[in-house]
This record gives C-alpha cells, sequence and structure tokens, in this order.
C-alpha cells in the first residue's frame, strides 16, 4: 500500500471485511441498504431483492442479511453450523454485463489474488419454493469452498423477471475464518478494541446456544400454528383491500415463513404436510408479487423514469 | 479455394453437463449446414473444442463463396399465355412482371404438361459471411440446452450469458450477430492467466493461439487425458492408486480450462468412517479422486483439479483442505454416533416412516420381508435362521443418521454396522445386496442369504405397488419397478435359481393382505415382470422372435425361460429348423381355419404312406421329447424334433389334409395337432417362422 492511499479497513476483522465489501460495491453504484428488521431465511428475502426484482425498474443495492435457519442451530458446539448467520447481499438489476468481473474485483478487495487462489464457478441452480422464484447462475468456489452463490433471477413471485436481477449471496463467516485462518466460527474477530479483541463468539456464542434451546425445546407449537394461520389471513386480507398493502403483506409472509421453519424445527409438521404449508407459503408470496407489480404500475415506476431522464440529459 | 473457419461462443461458465453436448452438437450442426449450403469444398470433418467458457468449432475446407446457379422458373403455358391476336394474356403478363422482366425476355420450355413460358436467370451465390450471418444465430439457438435463462435487459436466451463471438476465416474475421453480441477476431483466453483479448490471426492457429498464449487447452478429450495423467503421477507419488471415474474425470475437465492437480491430506482418524461415505463425499461434494492403498483401502488424501498454475500452489492445497475437514468431520460424527447404537434397536422406530400410504411403514414392509424371506428360502432351501434375521434388519440403517445424509449409503452402511457388531458376513452382505443390482451391468446379489433378501425386497415393491394400482406408466416410475423387475429376473436367471414367479407374487400378494383387504391385483406385476424379459433378451443380441416363440409357452420360471431362450437360438443354427418351422406355421394355419376339436389319431384311418411315415416319426420323437423335457434338456428335446423335418415335408407333399372323407380328415387335423403340440413343448416354433 502506498502512504497515500486512502486508509484501508482491517479486512481481517469481521467487521472490516463487511466494511470492505460495503465500500467496494457501493463504488460500483449499489446503495448501502441495512438488514431487513424481521426474521428471514436468506438475503433473497429482504425486500430489496424479492420486491426489487419484479418489474422494469433498475436497482442496485449491498446489505448483511441475518439468515435464520432454526434447524441449522447446534447449541453452539459445531464450529461451522449457525441457526443465525450473516450473507452480504448485493443485487444488481438489470444484471450487467460484467458482472462476473465486477464479483471478482471483490474477491481482489479482500485481498484475494486470482493467480494464487483457485477461483471457479460451478453450476448451481437456486430454487425457493416458498417464494416462487427460481434462477440459474454458480456457487463461486474458493479453493474449492463455497464463499457465494450467484443467481441471475429469472422469476420472483411467479412473475417474469424482466430485466434480470443479479444477486450475489456471499457467505461471510466463511470467507472471515478462511481470511482469518481459524477452524472456529466462534473465534472469528469481529473487532479489535482498546479493550482488546472481541470475537464473533463474545457477540453471538450465547444466542446460539440459548435460539437453538428455544428452536428444538421450547417454542410454543400450537401458538406458532395459530400465527401462521393468523399471517395468512391477515395478508390475504391485506391484498384484497381497494388498494392492496403489499409491503405490509409481504411482512406477514415472512412472519409466517419464519413460524413454518420453527414448526420444522420442532418436527411439528409431517412430510406429506410439508408441502402443503410451502404452498400455502407461495400462494402468498405470489400474491403479494402480484399487488407489488401493480403498485409500481401505478406510481408509473419512478425509478424508471428517473433513469431514463437522467440518461438522456 | 477453400479455407479453414473457426466459430467460437464465448460464455460465462457453462453447466458442466452441457459443455460437451453443446460443442459436439455445434460442430455437427454447423458442418451439415455448410453441406447443405454447398459451401463445404470436401467433406471434411470438424473439430469441435470446448471448455466452461467457450463452445468452438473449426471447419476445414470451406468455400468462401456459394457458385453461382442457373435456376428456370416456368410460367403459364404458352397456349393460355397469348390470345388468338397473339397479345399476351393477363396471366403471361403477370408471370413476366413477378419475374421482373419484360414479356419478350422470357423462354419457352417444355415439359410433360407442354409447352410453357419460363424465366431462367442466375442465382448469385451467397458469400460465407452472408450466409453466416443468415444461418448461424438459428444454429446456435437449436443448441441443446436443459435450461435457457435470460440476462440483463435483452431478450436472447442461452444456457448462460454470452460474452463475446469469434468468427475467423482463413485469416479473415467474419462478421455475424447473434445473441446481441457482434463478431470479431478476438477470443478470450484464461479468465486470469490471459485477461486481454486474444486475436485469432489464422483460423488454423485457433487451438494452438489459445494453449500457448491463452493458456487455455480447448480440446475437451486433450483435457481429460491430461487430467488423467496428471492425477496417476501425483498417485504414484503418494504411493496409492487413484479411483478414477470417468464421470468424474469428465466434470473436472468441464469445470476447468487449464487443469492442474494438486494433492491433499485428510486426518487419519476419518478413515474409521466406511470409504463409500469419504469416496462419496470427496466425489460429489468435492469433485475429488480418492486414493486406495495397495491393499484396496482408502488412503488419508485427495487430489483436486484446479483451474490455475498458481503462484503458490500450496495455497490451493490448503485452501481444499480446509473445506474437506469439516464435510469428513460431519461424517464422522454420523457415524460415531450411529456406531453407538445396536442396528437392531432401529427395528421399532421403523413404525414411524411410511413406505407407502396404503402398503403401511417401513416395518410394515419388514414384516412382510421376513414372511417372503422363509417362503423363498424354502423354495431353494437357504438357511432360514439368518434369512429371517437379514430380513428383519434389512431397512434398519434407513433410521441411522449416516443414511439420513448420505443416501446412497443405504445397504452398505447397514452392512458395516452389523458387521461391527460381529454378524456373520453372509448376513451383513444381504444388508447391502438386498439392492443388488443397482443399475445396469452391475453385479447380482452374490451369496444366497442377499439373494434371498434381493428376491423378496424386489418381490414386495413390484407386488405391493401393483395392488394399490399405480404400476408405471409412460416415463413415470417413481418406486423403480423396471429396475426391480430386470433386477428380479437377473438375479433369478444368472445366479440359475429355481423360483417360479408366479409361486413368489402369490406369496407376495399373500403377505400384502395385512395391510390391503384385496391384494388380488398384486398379480399385475407377473405380466409386468415377464415383459421385461423381451429387452433383457434383446439387449444381449438375441432375436425377438426367439423370446415370443418361448413367451408363447407361459413359462412363469425365469431359469426355465432362459434354458428355453438358449436351446431356441442354438436349435436355430439347425439347417432343419427353419423348414420345420415353416411347416410348423402351416400347420397351425390348417388347424386354426379347420375349427376341428381335438382329438386322438387312429392309425388304421392312415391312407397314405407319408401319412404313415409322419405318424410313426411322431410318436417315436414324442418319447424322445418327453424324455428330455423331464431332465429340462431342452436342447436335445429340439434337437429330437429335427428328425420330424424329413416327414413333415414329405407329409405336406403327398397328403391333402381337407378330402371329403370327413373321418380322414379329421384323423389328420389330429395328427398335424399332435405334431403342433410336440412343436410347441419347449417354444412354440411356429413363432420362428418369418
Amino acid at each position: 500500500m502506498t502512504a497515500d492511499a486512502p486508509a484501508r479497513q482491517d479486512i481481517r476483522t469481521f467487521q472490516g471485511m463487511i466494511a470492505t465489501l460495503q465500500d467496494y460495491w457501493s463504488k460500483q453504484g449499489c446503495i448501502v441498504q441495512q438488514p431487513y428488521d424481521m426474521e428471514v431465511g436468506a438475503g433473497t428475502f429482504h425486500t430489496s431483492t424479492f420486491l426489487r426484482a419484479i418489474g422494469p425498474e433498475p436497482w442496485h443495492a449491498c446489505h448483511t442479511q441475518a439468515s435464520r435457519r432454526p434447524t441449522d442451530g447446534r447449541y453452539g458446539e459445531n464450529p461451522n453450523r449457525l441457526q443465525h448467520y450473516y450473507q452480504f447481499q448485493v443485487v444488481m438489476k438489470p444484471s450487467p454485463p460484467d458482472m462476473q468481473a465486477l464479483f471478482l474485483g471483490s474477491l481482489a478487495a479482500l485481498d484475494f489474488d486470482p493467480l494464487e487462489h483457485d477461483v471457479r464457478f460451478v453450476e448451481d441452480n437456486w430454487e425457493s419454493p416458498t417464494l416462487g422464484a427460481w434462477g440459474l447462475g454458480w456457487e463461486v468456489w474458493l479453493n474449492g469452498m463455497e464463499v457465494t452463490q450467484y443467481t441471475y433471477f429469472q422469476q420472483c413471485g411467479g412473475l417474469e423477471c424482466k430485466p434480470v436481477l443479479g444477486e450475489l449471496a456471499y457467505g461471510i463467516e466463511r470467507l472471515a475464518m478462511y481470511i482469518q485462518n481459524v477452524e472456529s466460527v466462534y473465534d472469528l474477530v469481529w473487532a479489535h478494541t482498546p479493550n482488546g479483541p472481541i470475537t464473533y463468539g463474545d457477540v453471538f456464542h450465547q444466542n446460539e446456544v440459548e435460539q437453538s434451546a428455544y428452536n428444538f425445546e421450547h417454542a410454543d407449537v400450537d401458538e406458532l400454528f395459530h400465527h401462521f394461520d393468523a399471517c395468512e389471513k391477515a395478508c390475504q386480507t391485506l391484498l384484497e383491500l381497494d388498494t392492496p398493502l403489499p409491503l405490509p403483506a409481504y411482512e406477514h409472509v415472512l412472519s409466517a415463513s419464519h413460524a413454518f421453519n420453527l414448526l420444522d424445527a420442532r418436527h411439528a409438521i409431517s412430510v406429506t404436510e410439508r408441502q402443503r404449508y410451502i404452498l400455502r407459503v407461495r400462494t402468498l408470496a405470489r400474491g403479494v408479487a402480484e399487488a407489488y407489480a401493480a403498485s409500481r404500475e401505478r406510481l408509473g415506476h419512478p425509478l424508471l423514469r428517473r433513469h431514463r431522464t437522467e440518461a438522456s440529459s | 479455394m477453400s479455407k479453414t473457419l473457426i466459430v467460437e461462443l464465448g460464455c460465462e461458465e457453462l453447466p458442466a453437463g452441457s459443455v460437451k453436448p453443446m460443442s459436439t452438437a455445434l460442430a455437427s450442426t454447423l458442418s451439415a449446414a455448410l453441406q447443405s449450403a454447398k459451401l463445404l469444398a470436401v467433406d471434411t470433418a470438424p473439430t469441435a473444442y470446448a471448455t466452461p467458457r467457450r463452445i468452438a468449432v473449426s471447419v476445414p475446407a470451406v468455400a468462401a463463396q456459394q457458385a453461382d446457379q442457373t435456376q428456370t422458373r416456368t410460367g403459364p403455358a404458352v397456349s393460355a399465355a397469348f390470345g388468338e391476336d397473339g397479345a399476351p394474356t393477363p396471366a403471361a403478363l403477370g408471370f413476366a412482371r413477378s419475374c421482373g422482366v419484360d414479356i419478350e425476355a422470357l423462354d419457352r420450355v417444355t415439359d410433360k404438361g407442354g409447352e410453357r413460358l419460363a424465366h431462367t436467370f442466375t442465382q448469385h451465390g451467397q458469400s460465407l459471411e452472408d450466409w453466416l450471418k443468415d444461418a448461424l444465430p438459428g444454429l446456435i439457438d437449436n443448441l441443446p440446452m436443459p435450461k435457457r435463462m435470460r440476462w440483463a435487459d435483452g431478450d436472447a436466451a442461452f444456457l448462460r450469458p454470452v460474452q463475446w463471438l469469434c468468427v475467423v476465416y482463413g485469416d479473415t474475421p467474419l462478421r455475424v450477430d447473434a445473441l446481441g453480441l457482434s463478431s470479431d477476431e478476438h477470443s478470450r483466453g484464461h479468465r486470469f492467466h490471459a485477461p486481454a483479448a486474444l486475436a485469432i490471426s489464422q483460423a488454423d492457429a485457433y487451438a494452438d493461439t489459445l494453449r500457448e498464449q491463452g493458456h487455455v487447452e480447448p480440446e475437451f478429450d486433450c483435457r481429460c487425458d491430461d487430467i488423467r495423467t496428471q492425477v496417476q503421477a501425483l498417485a504414484d507419488e503418494l504411493g496409492g492408486t487413484p479411483v478414477l471415474p470417468d464421470a468424474l474425470v469428465e466434470e473436472c475437465a468441464a469445470l476447468v480450462e487449464k487443469p492442474v492437480a494438486i494433492a491433499g491430506r485428510f486426518d487419519d482418524a476419518f478413515l474409521s468412517v466406511p470409504k463409500e461415505v469419504l469416496i462419496q463425499t470427496m466425489q460429489d461434494d468435492q469433485r475429488y479422486f480418492a486414493l486406495l492403498d495397495s491393499r484396496g483401502e482408502l488412503m488419508p488424501a485427495f487430489i483436486t483439479i484446479s483451474n490455475i498454475a498458481s503462484r503458490n500452489p500450496e495455497t490451493v492445497r490448503q485452501g481444499n483442505e480446509r473445506v474437506i475437514r469439516p464435510r469428513l468431520a460431519d461424517a464422522k460424527f454420523f457415524w460415531d454416533q450411529d456406531s453407538q447404537t445396536p442396528l437392531g434397536s432401529h427395528v421399532s422406530s421403523l413404525k414411524s416412516v411410511v413406505f407407502q400410504k396404503q402398503l403401511g411403514t417401513l416395518h410394515d414392509k419388514t414384516e412382510r420381508l421376513v414372511r417372503l424371506s422363509r417362503f423363498v428360502s424354502g423354495e431353494i432351501e437357504a438357511d432360514q435362521v439368518l434369512t429371517e434375521r437379514a430380513a428383519r434388519l434389512s431397512k434398519c440403517d434407513l433410521m441411522t443418521q449416516t443414511v439420513y445424509e448420505f443416501p446412497a449409503m443405504q445397504g452398505i452402511a447397514g452392512r458395516y454396522l452389523i458387521h461391527n457388531e460381529g454378524e456373520s458376513a453372509a448376513v451383513a452382505d444381504a444388508l447391502e445386496q438386498q439392492y443388488h443390482p443397482k443399475q445396469a451391468g452391475d453385479e447380482t446379489a452374490d451369496g444366497i442369504i442377499a439373494q434371498v433378501l434381493a428376491i423378496a425386497d424386489k418381490a414386495d415393491t413390484l407386488a405391493g405397488i401393483f395392488a394399490i394400482g399405480q404400476k408405471p406408466t409412460g416415463a413415470k416410475d417413481p418406486f423403480g419397478l423396471r429396475r426391480a423387475a430386470l433386477g428380479l429376473l437377473r438375479t433369478l436367471i444368472e445366479r440359475r435359481i429355481e423360483l417360479d414367479l408366479a409361486e413368489l407374487f402369490a406369496a407376495a400378494a399373500d403377505g400384502l393382505r395385512a395391510q390391503l383387504d384385496d391384494s388380488t391385483r398384486a398379480m399385475d406385476a407377473l405380466p409386468y415382470t415377464l415383459e421385461r424379459l423381451r429387452s433383457y433378451y434383446t439387449d444381449q443380441g438375441i432375436d425377438s422372435v426367439i423370446v415370443d416363440a418361448v413367451m408363447a409357452c407361459n413359462i412363469t420360471k425365469p431359469i426355465d425361460f432362459d434354458r428355453r431362450v438358449h436351446a431356441v437360438a442354438s436349435f436355430l443354427t439347425l439347417p432343419e429348423s427353419d423348414a420345420l418351422a415353416a411347416a410348423n406355421k402351416r400347420c397351425r394355419n390348417i388347424l386354426k381355419k379347420s375349427n376341428s376339436q381335438p382329438s386322438d389319431v387312429d392309425p388304421s384311418l392312415f391312407t397314405e404312406a407319408a401319412e404313415q411315415a409322419l405318424g410313426d416319426a411322431i410318436e417315436s420323437t414324442r418319447g424322445q421329447v418327453d424324455a428330455h423335457l423331464a431332465s429340462s434338456d431342452y436342447n436335445s428335446a429340439l434337437q429330437s424334433l429335427a428328425a420330424l423335418r424329413e416327414p413333415v415335408d414329405s407329409f405336406f407333399d403327398h397328403v391333402m389334409v381337407n378330402t371329403d372323407d370327413d373321418t380322414v380328415r379329421a384323423n389328420r387335423l389330429a395328427l398335424l395337432a399332435q405334431l403342433s403340440t410336440l412343436c410347441s413343448e419347449v417354444a412354440d416354433l411356429s413363432e420362428l417362422s418369418r
């Protein structure tokens, strides 16, 4: 690094790595958004991906997103599996022609020299049965390790994606473990502070222990079934309004989806019932997608208009 | 003059399974299209190139220009073209106009409709470039693609986003548009080793340019060979033998443009896990090659194929070792857990897993297998105690975490677990081999206990699914009944097991009554299974008429069916067989027309010598055939029939069956009926006559 280069984040800390990714992608024209403030199973559920993938308006954003996967909880005892972990999500719509190169640039920003590391794109076709969404792309391998899911969205909520949204979902704990060369996620250095290093374990270990116990042992099954039904009903009601409210309706989809995941962790849903619950969530997601598309149309696709004005000026 | 044409479509990384098929399809369709456009000077084979980032084809001896062609277009008959005053009719004027010439410029030709107006003109040939502009987009669009995608904001759809199009003819770049791209002479080298655009100055130098300047091996098969060589060399260094499945070599070749093999190691402690689990983890999850030592045991090492000549190969090695460690640790965790529980203790939890809604749980299936195994072992004299024990344990490993995480380990996990508990090898092997043969070409179960269980498992599934009326339709076969039926047949035939399928399915149907009030439809599995014999034998190159001839005898014991098929096949090599088959067919037709009831033959009613001779021959042959049938010696039985050929031919030459004397006629029909019966004992020989 030359003396007059701008101060760089310390990528050997968890927060420094996130800041580096945010900085890199903001320079590529992405707004730095914040995580969605509800429980979601993956970054894709953030409105910034699921809803912005719908319709003709352009969208470029990045953000971290906590993913909740109740069945993956291991009471803080497994060094690689967590019921709460982060993804770093990048969405670009329309997907730029050099998106692969931009992605590789982000690895370079994390000091991965492509002439030293083996970077490969291995076919991985993504589908979310609950969101009625699918796309084609890859899992990106770094020396054999899957570090990012890279997807070109083809359908979302049952609607064709046109233009296509390109999505990158980095598994940031994994990347950080690689960069910091630690064997356990809990040993990751989150940040160096005047009082010494704070680790991922300091921040989240107790949470993993308690949430695993809650997910597997204490989540109230009857209440969750009830909650699922209530969310479904609320979502339907909001979509049936004269002027539907797709955004609040969508939050009920997220809530129902999380209730379903908890019920799954409690082994409360049989194999045959499982399909039926997934279908119920998908039906809601589809309704939201259609209502959202209509609402943006009613607004005259403001981002599209602005995009065109700027392009012509 | 002709030169080489190179067409290369650059893509973002293609799915591994499509890399080679797409390029061979492009090679064959492009050269076929050039051929039919008369743009191929000589008929030479194209070369296909395929990497994850490109499909390309090089076609030698392509013409730059289609030849001009003289063409004639015919119009109305001359008689209809001019009026009585010699003035052209509207039809004639319209034709001239459509040809773009004056009426005076038209010729006349005579065809079978008489003399017609005609326009002869020169069709100018297209240049190669113009032809490609028209043809290439369609050729690319018609390539075989499992699933197309769109990208950015265009309408183009392909397997993955496309990045460049390079078209060079001799030393000239051609400009063609396809999928939103415009071609030029620029290819690309390896994504990291040669990132700049790479000019192809000579079509003939395409492959060498990529190799020397681009750091890319464009030929798929060359990369496969390279991978094999490199893996073998590293394995030699490590003192092991690589497990080198073709499918894995090809997948790796489809994932890299520049294969560089790198060896890594893992902790010895993981070797306590069955090697099948470890190999599957390495192959399926990481595309690693496993290594075996001289005793065939797994070594704690792997070889990966990277896509980079790394500045620091150690980084790549360590990275891969980091990845495989938690995966193997997961496998070991599950295995260690499973090893702490006796396999048999899972029997009761089988009650919680549904096999099929109407057919009950895995526990119900287990009970049926115990029962059916008892029947089979009784029939073929297998050890009752061991077969029952194997049947009782057969599905227990489905409850283990190892099989839950690695479904392909079903059976294998059971074998290891029960073996570690000190169980006999016969029972342990049966747990694995109940699923054999897993696919075409696989070995069938080889111990008798395993055979009993393999037979019972397949028969129960077939009988059960047929009993509930869910037989396979079209391509839908969710329970794998085709494979089960063929596996059942192969086990019985190839292991020479004397078991009748009719009795087996009847016993299976009987057992199903524990779950079903009415299991009679289970017997539909019998004709379904027997029908699979056709493909079983035709796949071995045995003529389908032979199979049909044996089918006609309603044989339900596969091993018996097999003896007959082979006896008929060798009978067909006898000189007498054709004539005998033809005579039999004739005999059958006569009987069919006569509608007569079979009756005994009365030798006193014979009037002709040939009649007498045939009667005698049938009688003596009958004796021989019966003796051979008694010992299932079908070869000899059919050979005895050969002696009938001469008297049969003589009979048809000299004897009129349909005489006016009803008694004599009936007696002759009875004689033919005897002949026909005799010729249908081993197989229906009339089926052999073509």
